[in-house]
């Protein structure tokens, strides 16, 4: 790398406006999260953490914490089964027609979230699934999906085919080869892919908007609603909270995966 | 490690793959306890016939009969065959011992003989105290005999190896190929072994069954193939040649002459194949049965040139020697043997009995 091409000084302005550019909106939330104001501030006299204090004592808050937290860990055993399952179903047969399947899983990223919303408004409302946790799970399983086919087919791209072969020369059967050779290859690919489908369910509102309304009342369903009808600084705070969890759940996954390549 | 091994017959054996044809109606037996080798170039359907005998590979037409009965239904994992892969095809997740286990955990053994066996088949392949090592921390040739162990642990009918030994160095896979016939001998079993390298064929096998364009060229004993190539590819594949090109001049005892310009030659024959008078006849003659002659020097065919090109090969000299009615003819001359210091231009006259050639057939096209 010592001879490697340095960027000229246009380039590495470039880069830092686009980093900066990506990261001031998140930044901003912190200092207003730490605002002494009753209002969406920043702060004026002093650092006050009243804001988290409100968040963490509030039982709305809590509650939609909470729930968002069980609809995503549902999702995500949802799209994690499904979406792996495709993924080894269509790295098997590895035909054309899988590979249009494949295509077509990725479509609910693919297709704006608004569309597919209305969609499923449309069908969850004869199938008595509004504003169930158990609808919620189901839209964001599926809409999970694409992560998780996506993660799992990578590293299944780089999974040796002759190890599945080899396993089934010694008298594995499918699940025996699935259990023991296939899925501990594929873990870190899976592991990812439940990681993506997680923080997809986590702040996902669009759809939330559409299929819940009183009884299913998610984290950001209750920021939108918090910033429609008050500016209390205590959405900062909670702003600040979800990207400290996603961070995390990010360096965890950067983490597995250091640990996959080392 | 006891018993017999299987025998292994194949049935007009075809693979289509659409409108290509892998493998040609091909028919062979594998006696018991015998070390076949498939031998060819790539694309010849060496390593098709392999996979359908492993049952990774369904054939378009034919059977596949282990010890008289039919297996050309069974899935791979209901054969019971051991297969060493080529670049072994080690679980890399596994330590040395959980993968020669593996067969044995599928065949839901107890932990006590898993050990046992896991153990055997360790020693057997002297990786004493390598098994709580990950592959990637072996070197090629203990991989290897990892593979060789894995494939061996759970007493398989027969042994499948697809070019067991092509990822290794020249010196390692001559070391290997010493230990794996040395194998063979110690558990008697029946081994189908596939390779492109035909020092390999000839110094492992038994038989060799010579492959090209998915048909089934000549099988038999490596010293009967080599002596006696039926055609052009085989004596071509099988170590090196020259040809010789001729008509058919007149019959002698025990043989025929052909003709190629002011040249004669006189081949030895069976008399049972005395081809007919006028018909253009090939000859396969190898290097090293070419000697250099002097002056006075009698032999059934003497032949005249001029050195082209020489290299010194350690062993011996190789020559090419322009001769005005068969071009450039190779000769392998023994380096401390060598009657003349070779040098380009050099006119030199060369030798060989009636029994030294062979006649080939040209190839089908």
């Amino acid at each position: 790398m010592d001879h490697a091409h340095r960027p000229g000084p246009w380039i590495s302005a470039a880069a830092w406006a686009v980093a900066i550019y990506l990261l001031v909106p998140i930044t901003i939330v912190i200092p207003v999260s730490l605002t002494d104001q009753r209002f969406l501030s920043l702060p004026q006299e002093a650092l006050s953490l009243r804001h988290y204090a409100t968040v963490l004592g509030s039982p709305e808050w809590l509650n939609s914490i909470w729930q968002s937290f069980l609809i995503a860990v549902a999702s995500t055993a949802i799209a994690v089964v499904a979406g792996t399952l495709c993924a080894i179903g269509c790295w098997r047969l590895s035909r054309k027609s899988t590979e249009l399947i494949r295509a077509l899983m990725l479509l609910p990223i693919i297709i704006p979230s608004i569309v597919y919303a209305i969609g499923l408004y449309r069908y969850f409302a004869n199938l008595d699934l509004l504003d169930r946790f158990l609808g919620v799970a189901l839209a964001h399983g599926v809409t999970g999906i694409p992560y998780v086919v996506i993660t799992v087919s990578t590293a299944l791209a780089a999974f040796d085919p002759r190890l599945e072969q080899a396993a089934r020369g010694m008298g594995a059967s499918l699940s025996q080869t699935l259990r023991w050779v296939i899925l501990p290859r594929i873990a870190p690919g899976i592991v990812s892919g439940a990681i993506f489908a997680f923080i997809h369910s986590w702040d996902e509102l669009v759809i939330v908007l559409f299929i819940a309304s009183r009884d299913v009342f998610t984290l950001p369903r209750r920021i939108w609603d918090g910033i429609n009808e008050n500016l209390d600084p205590a959405m900062a705070a909670v702003a600040v909270l979800l990207v400290v969890f996603t961070l995390l759940l990010l360096l965890l996954d950067l983490a597995l995966r250091k640990r996959r390549d080392a | 490690m006891s018993g017999t091994g299987h025998a292994l017959a194949l049935q007009g054996l075809t693979k289509c793959y659409g409108s290509f044809t892998a493998v040609a109606d091909v028919s062979l037996r594998v006696e018991r306890g015998e070390f076949l080798t498939l031998l060819g170039p790539s694309g010849s359907g060496k390593t098709t016939i392999l996979m359908c005998i492993a049952g990774f590979v369904a054939p378009t037409a034919g059977a596949i009969l282990l010890d008289g009965k039919d297996i050309t239904p069974l899935p791979p994992e209901r054969r019971d065959f051991g297969m060493v892969f080529q670049g072994y095809a080690l679980f890399p997740h596994m330590t040395v011992a959980e993968n020669v286990a593996f067969p044995l955990r599928v065949r839901k053994l107890s932990a006590a003989d898993r050990e046992a066996k896991v153990r055997a088949a360790l020693d057997l392949v002297q990786l004493q105290g390598f098994a709580e090592r990950l592959p990637r921390q072996l070197s090629g040739g203990q991989q290897q005999r990892v593979a060789l162990a894995r494939a061996l642990v759970f007493d398989p009918a027969l042994l499948l190896l697809d070019e067991p030994l092509s990822a290794l160095d020249k010196k390692l896979r001559a070391e290997l190929q010493e230990e794996l016939k040395a194998l063979h001998r110690r558990i008697g079993r029946t081994f189908v072994n596939v390779t492109h390298d035909q020092e390999e064929a000839l110094s492992l096998s038994d038989r060799v069954a010579i492959l090209n364009h998915g048909k089934l060229i000549q099988e038999g004993a490596p010293a009967h193939l080599y002596e006696q190539p039926r055609t052009r590819f085989v004596a071509d594949f099988l170590g090196k040649s020259n040809f010789l090109q001729g008509e058919v001049r007149e019959s002698v005892p025990g043989g025929f002459v052909i003709g190629a310009g002011a040249t004669r030659i006189v081949q030895a024959v069976a008399e049972n194949h005395r081809p007919a008078h006028g018909s253009r006849v090939l000859l396969s003659l190898r290097p090293e049965k070419i000697t250099l002659m002097s002056e006075q020097d009698e032999a059934d065919n003497i032949v005249e040139g001029r050195i082209a090109a020489w290299s010194y090969l350690g062993a011996g000299f190789g020559l090419n020697v322009e001769t005005p009615d068969f071009g450039l003819l190779r000769v392998a001359l023994p380096t401390w043997r060598a009657p003349i210091a070779p040098r380009e231009g050099l006119a030199v006259r060369l030798g060989w009995s009636a029994a030294a050639s062979v006649p080939v057939m040209e190839d089908a096209a």
